[in-house]
C-alpha cells in the first residue's frame, strides 16, 4: 500500500462530533494531518450581538454542549463585568458548585468516549450511566439536562430547591468509589497501558507554544490552572489540588483527568456546606431594568439607553473541563452587546494536531484524539 | 430400523417422502423407489438440517451474547420482540433483509457481491464436517478436523476480496488487517491442534471426541487449549483482536461499504465462525458431547443429552468470548502481529513438545491414561 490521504470525518466513528481529519498515511504510519474545522460554525459570536445579555445564555449552552454551565459562567462573568453587576455571595457559589458538577460531567463523558475509541465497551456504559446521575441533579434544580440557562448577568434564575444538597453528597458518594471502578477498569488493563502509554506525546514548552491548555497542559507537568493562578468566582476559598501528571503523553492525559474528578468532588463537597449554611439572594437586585424585559427597546428608549447607559468592556477567563476558555464582552450602551468573543480551548487543541499525531499509527488516531476530548460545538462556535 | 444417526434420520424421512408422492401419484411409484434417488433427497435432507441447525444456533448464540453483554454492561440487552428479546434478531434480520442493497459506482462488480457470499458459504460449509454428538455425522470423513481447519482459514481471501472491490481505502485496511492477521494466527492454531493430534492419533473430530473418554484434553494439553482459544479470538476477529473492523479508526473495516443483506451476510458469518470456533474448543479440549465417567448416568441417558451437553459446553465457552469482549480493549496492529508471531507461535511449539512428552509417558498420575494408548 503506498501513500496516501484519508479522511477521517466529518462523518467519523473517531470525531466525536463534525470535524475532519485528513490524515496522509503510509501503510499504517501517519506522515501527515491537517485538522479541518468549521462543519459547525453557527455564528454565535454574531448571533450574540443581536440578542440581550440574557439571551446570549441560550447560546452558551450550545456552545460546549456537555460543559454548558461553564460557558454560562464564562459569558456571565464577563457580561456581568461590562455592565458593571455583581453577583449575590450565594449565586457566585451555586455558579462554582455548577461548574464542578459539569466538570464532572463533562470528564465522565469523556472518560465513556474515550474508552469507546480504544473498543472497552462497558465503561462507556457505566460512564453513561453515572452521569445521568449528575444530569438528574442539574434537571432537579435547572430543569434542564444539557441546555440549562441557569445563570443570569447578576446571579442565577432561581435558588436550589428543598434537599438539593442531600441528594448532591448521595451522588457524590456513589461517585467516588466508582472512579476507583474506572481506574481499575483502565490501568488496571495491560493492554491499556500498551496502547496508551508514550503516545501522542506533547511537552509543556510545545503547549505552550501551541497555545494548548487544559489537562493537555498539565498533563506535560505544568501546573497552570485559572482556578488556582487567577481564582475566580469563589475558588479562593476553597481547598482542592491541580492534577498534574508528568508523562506528558494520553495516559497521563487519562490520570490527570481522573485527578480532576476527585478534586472536583472536593470543591462540591465544600461548597455544599457553605450553601448549607449560608441562605440569601441568589439574583442582584440592582440591575439594569431592561435585564429582565421580555420585549426589545424600541425607539427613543432604545436610543436612550444606548445613550445614557454606561459602557464597558468585560474579560473573563475560566478553566473550563477542555481547558482555559475566554470571552471578551464590549459594551456600547444598549441592550445588545456591541461585540462578544470568546477563546475555545479545544480549538487551539486540535489546531497542534500535528504536533502530537506524526509518527505514530493509524490505530494511534482515537485514543489520541479521545485524550484531546474534542467538543465540536465549542470550536467552531 | 431404528434411527441411532442424523443420516438415518434423514434417510428415513426421504424414503418416506417418496413412498408419499408414490402413493399419491401411482404411475410415479416404480422410478421414484430409486436407491440413487433415495440416497440424493436424503443428502438434501441431511443438507437442510444441518443449515437449519446451524443457522438457529448462530442466531442464538448473537442473542445470548447481546444479553450476555447487557449484563456485564449493567443493562438488559434486547427486551422487547418476543419474551425477553429471542426475536429481536429475527426482526433485525428481516430490516436488513428489506433494505436495499446499493454498491458505490466504482466498487468492482464481481469482488463485490461473490465476497460476502462467498464467506457466508465457506463459514456454513464447515457445519458439514463439526459433530455435534455421537451419530451428527457418519463418521465416513477421516481428516474431518482438518477440513474443517481449512474450510476456517478460507475466511482471509474473501474478507480481502470484497475489501478490495470495495473501492474504499478503509475498507482496503481493514482487509490488509484481517489478512495479516488470520496469517498470523493460523500458525499456532495449527500447531495447538497438532498437540491435539499427538495425543489422539487422529484428525478425526469423532475419534478425537471419544479418546477423551477417560479426560478431557484441557487438562494435560493447558498450554494449547489457551493458544488455541486466543488464536481463535484473533480468527473470528473478536475484542480484542477485532482489528480488522475496529469501529473507531476504520469506521466499520472491510465491510463498510456493505449494508443490506449483504451486510446480513457479514454478520451471520461472522457468527457463524464463531460458533464453529466454540464447537471446535469444545471437540478438541472439553469432551464434545461426553460427560466424565463419573457422573451419575441420569445425567446422560436422557434423550438428546449429547447435544444439550454439547450446547451447554459451547454457549459456556461462547460467553467466555463475550466476557473477554466486555472486560478488554482493543489491541493494535503492531501490537498484535508481534503477539502472534513472538508469543503465540513459541508458546504453540512448547505445546507441541509438551504433548509429545504425554504420548511418551502415555498415562499421567492423576488424569489416568487415553483409551488408544493402552488404558
Amino acid at each position: 500500500m503506498s501513500e496516501m490521504w484519508i479522511n477521517m470525518g466529518p462523518q467519523h466513528p473517531m470525531t466525536h462530533g463534525l470535524w475532519n481529519l485528513r490524515v496522509h498515511i503510509d501503510g499504517e504510519r501517519i506522515l501527515d494531518v491537517d485538522p479541518e474545522m468549521g462543519y459547525l460554525h453557527r455564528g454565535i459570536e454574531k448571533i450574540s450581538e443581536d440578542r440581550h445579555y440574557n439571551e446570549v445564555i441560550t447560546l452558551m449552552d450550545r456552545t460546549c454542549y456537555v460543559a454548558g454551565m461553564a460557558w454560562e459562567h464564562l459569558y456571565v462573568q464577563a457580561a456581568e463585568q461590562a455592565l458593571g453587576v455583581q453577583p449575590p455571595e450565594r449565586a457566585d457559589w451555586i455558579r462554582m458548585m455548577s461548574d464542578e458538577f459539569q466538570r464532572l460531567a463533562s470528564h465522565i463523558m469523556w472518560y465513556a468516549a474515550f474508552v469507546q475509541d480504544l473498543g472497552l465497551m462497558s465503561p462507556f456504559l457505566y460512564g453513561m450511566r453515572d452521569r445521568d446521575l449528575i444530569l438528574d441533579l442539574f434537571q432537579s434544580y435547572t430543569g434542564g439536562r444539557l441546555t440549562y440557562e441557569y445563570m443570569r448577568v447578576g446571579g442565577v434564575r432561581n435558588d436550589l430547591p428543598e434537599g438539593f444538597t442531600g441528594r448532591a453528597r448521595q451522588v457524590l458518594d456513589w461517585m467516588e468509589p466508582r472512579l476507583v471502578e474506572y481506574d481499575r477498569l483502565c490501568m488496571g488493563s495491560d493492554i491499556f497501558r500498551r496502547r496508551c502509554d508514550d503516545l501522542g506525546v506533547l511537552k509543556a514548552d510545545e503547549c505552550v507554544r501551541l497555545g494548548v491548555t487544559g489537562p493537555m497542559l498539565r498533563s506535560a507537568g505544568s501546573k497552570r490552572d485559572i482556578r488556582k493562578d487567577r481564582p475566580y468566582s469563589r475558588y479562593a476559598q476553597v481547598e482542592f489540588d491541580v492534577a498534574t501528571a508528568d508523562s506528558a503523553d494520553v495516559t497521563g492525559r487519562y490520570l490527570v483527568r481522573m485527578e480532576e474528578m476527585r478534586q472536583s468532588i472536593r470543591i462540591v463537597r465544600q461548597a455544599l456546606d457553605w450553601l448549607d449554611s449560608h441562605p440569601g439572594p441568589v439574583l442582584a437586585d440592582r440591575l439594569p431594568r431592561w435585564l429582565g424585559a421580555p420585549y426589545a427597546p424600541i425607539g427613543r428608549e432604545a436610543y436612550l439607553l444606548k445613550r445614557n447607559y454606561p459602557k464597558g468592556v468585560g474579560l473573563s477567563a475560566v478553566e473550563e473541563p477542555h481547558g482555559e476558555a475566554c470571552a471578551y464582552v464590549v459594551n456600547e450602551g444598549g441592550e445588545h452587546p456591541y461585540r462578544v468573543k470568546f477563546r475555545s480551548p479545544v480549538f487551539a487543541n486540535l489546531s497542534a494536531a500535528k504536533s502530537y499525531l506524526v509518527g505514530y499509527h493509524v490505530a494511534d488516531i482515537p485514543p489520541i484524539m479521545g485524550s484531546v476530548d474534542v467538543c465540536v460545538g465549542e470550536v467552531d462556535r | 430400523m431404528a434411527i441411532t444417526t442424523l443420516w438415518d434420520a434423514a434417510y428415513t424421512l426421504a424414503t418416506g417422502l417418496l413412498w408419499l408422492v408414490g402413493r399419491i401419484i401411482p404411475p410415479l411409484a416404480g422410478p421414484l423407489a430409486n436407491g440413487d434417488l433415495i440416497w440424493g433427497l436424503s443428502a438434501l435432507v441431511f443438507g437442510a438440517i444441518l443449515l437449519g441447525a446451524s443457522m438457529i444456533n448462530t442466531i442464538m448464540l448473537i442473542w445470548f451474547e447481546r444479553k450476555l453483554l447487557g449484563r456485564f454492561m449493567d443493562r438488559r440487552g434486547a427486551m422487547h420482540v418476543g419474551y425477553a428479546g429471542l426475536l429481536q434478531n429475527f426482526a433485525d434480520g428481516l430490516k436488513l433483509f428489506r433494505k436495499n442493497t446499493f454498491k458505490p459506482r466504482e466498487a468492482d462488480n464481481l469482488g463485490f457481491y461473490s465476497g460476502p457470499t462467498a464467506y457466508m458459504v465457506t463459514s456454513l460449509l464447515m457445519f458439514g464436517v463439526l459433530p455435534i454428538s455421537s451419530g451428527w455425522s457418519d463418521g465416513s470423513l477421516p481428516l474431518s478436523m482438518l477440513l474443517a481447519l481449512v474450510i476456517f482459514s478460507f475466511a482471509p481471501l474473501f474478507i480481502f476480496i470484497s475489501a478490495w472491490s470495495s473501492n474504499n481505502k478503509y475498507s482496503l485496511m481493514g482487509g490488509m488487517r484481517s489478512a495479516a492477521q488470520m496469517i498470523a494466527y493460523e500458525v499456532p492454531i495449527l500447531l495447538a491442534v497438532v498437540a491435539v493430534v499427538l495425543v489422539s492419533g487422529s484428525f478425526d473430530l469423532n475419534t478425537i471426541v471419544a479418546e477423551q473418554q477417560n479426560y478431557w484434553f484441557w487438562g494435560p494439553l493447558l498450554l494449547a487449549m489457551l493458544v488455541f482459544s486466543i488464536g481463535m479470538l484473533a480468527e473470528m476477529e473478536r475484542i480484542p483482536f477485532d482489528l480488522p473492523e475496529a469501529e473507531a479508526e476504520l469506521v466499520e473495516g472491510w465491510n463498510t461499504e456493505y449494508g443490506g443483506m449483504l451486510f446480513a451476510y457479514f454478520m451471520l458469518a461472522d457468527y457463524l465462525r464463531a460458533l464453529a470456533g466454540s464447537i471446535l474448543i469444545v471437540l478438541l479440549f472439553l469432551g464434545g458431547w461426553t460427560l466424565p465417567t463419573y457422573v451419575p448416568s441420569i445425567l446422560t441417558s436422557f434423550p438428546l443429552a449429547g447435544i444439550f451437553w454439547f450446547l451447554l459446553k459451547t454457549y459456556a465457552v461462547f460467553g467466555v468470548f463475550v466476557w473477554v469482549r466486555a472486560s478488554l480493549p482493543r489491541v493494535r496492529t503492531d501490537q498484535l502481529l508481534r503477539i502472534g508471531w513472538m508469543r503465540m507461535i513459541p508458546l504453540s511449539l512448547v505445546a507441541v513438545l509438551l504433548a509429545a512428552a504425554l504420548v511418551l509417558v502415555k498415562c499421567l498420575p492423576v488424569f489416568g491414561c487415553i483409551p488408544s494408548m493402552g488404558g
